[in-house]
């Protein structure tokens, strides 16, 4: 029979506020990586349209990272782990940091 | 000699000589040995490569990772494949990395057999997920390459850039370079192919 006490005491539920604070992604510049196979990677795995996945590229190169995509903890480190899977150097943390 | 890649009603499509295949299924097979789990004592957890108790399988992750002494990779190559995932917090990039680096390893050691397989012939016909998977396993090879020539910077990339006469090399170093610019090449060639089919 289900009581009262099955109910999580309200204490409990608060750090789950973590998982509203928005998570970027960063990429880095590295001399080995392609432009060419860069940009294909921003414009087929994002969905970026040529012109903004070209902009990222070079902000990449030139600045030597770029934020290249925003949002939930969940989605921005699967986005880390399909860039590692392309051999790109991602990183990620919370929007607010650096 | 090889013939670029381009984009064909077919799919892509590249021609490569004997030679040519033997050395990039060489290449593939390499970085596979480099992502091969086991030979690396940071990351030997008692299980051998490959022998992962079906409980853990099944929850999708590895007791290898999940081991007291698992680190990150020591091998600069491997590491290079394997990156940190977090700047400047050793313990969140480990974190990580024990969730995330045996699919890792598994998606790049599976793009370098397809790619490897996709070599069985001189005449190259791959379709658009095919042509990707190639493309990456060319980029670990590239990786790894540009690992083991102490390739830092975009001056370091000119040098190395510069070494495409295959009369002219003299050591270990420069036979390197010249591989790692035909594989460049040879990736450029397929990363327009695919840009123009976006």
């Amino acid at each position: 029979m289900t009581t009262a006490t099955d109910v999580l005491p309200r204490g409990e539920t608060s750090q789950r506020q973590d998982l509203d604070i928005p998570y970027v992604l960063l990429v880095w510049n590295d001399p080995v990586n392609l432009m060419s196979y860069v940009s294909y990677v921003f414009r087929s795995h994002f969905g970026y349209s040529r012109a903004k996945a070209d902009a990222l590229m070079m902000e990449v190169h030139q600045n030597g990272h770029s934020v290249v995509s925003t949002g939930s903890l969940e989605q921005i480190e699967a986005d880390v782990a399909a860039m590692h899977t392309y051999g790109l150097w991602a990183t990620f943390q919370r929007a607010d940091q650096g | 000699m090889a013939r670029a890649f381009k984009s064909t009603p077919r799919g892509f499509t590249a021609r490569l000589d004997s030679t040519e295949r033997d050395l990039l299924r060489g290449l593939f097979q390499d970085v596979a040995q480099v992502l091969a789990s086991g030979d690396n004592p940071g990351h030997d957890g008692g299980a051998p490569a490959g022998e992962v108790d079906p409980l853990w399988a099944l929850v999708g992750m590895d007791p290898r990772t999940h081991a007291p002494g698992f680190a990150a990779p020591t091998d600069a190559a491997e590491r290079r494949l394997l990156p940190d995932a977090v700047r400047g917090d050793a313990d969140a990039a480990l974190e990580y990395r024990r969730l995330t680096e045996t699919s890792l390893r598994e998606a790049k050691t599976g793009n370098l057999k397809a790619a490897a397989l996709a070599l069985e012939t001189g005449n190259l016909v791959l379709d658009t997920a095919a042509a990707r998977q190639f493309a990456q396993a060319l980029n670990d090879v590239r990786l790894v390459l540009a690992e083991r020539l102490d390739l830092r910077d975009e001056a370091d990339a000119e040098r190395i850039g510069s070494m495409t006469d295959a009369r002219k090399v003299e050591d270990v170093d420069e036979y390197l370079a010249l591989v790692y610019n035909f594989v460049t090449w040879l990736q450029e060639t397929l990363m327009q192919a695919l840009l123009g089919d976006l």
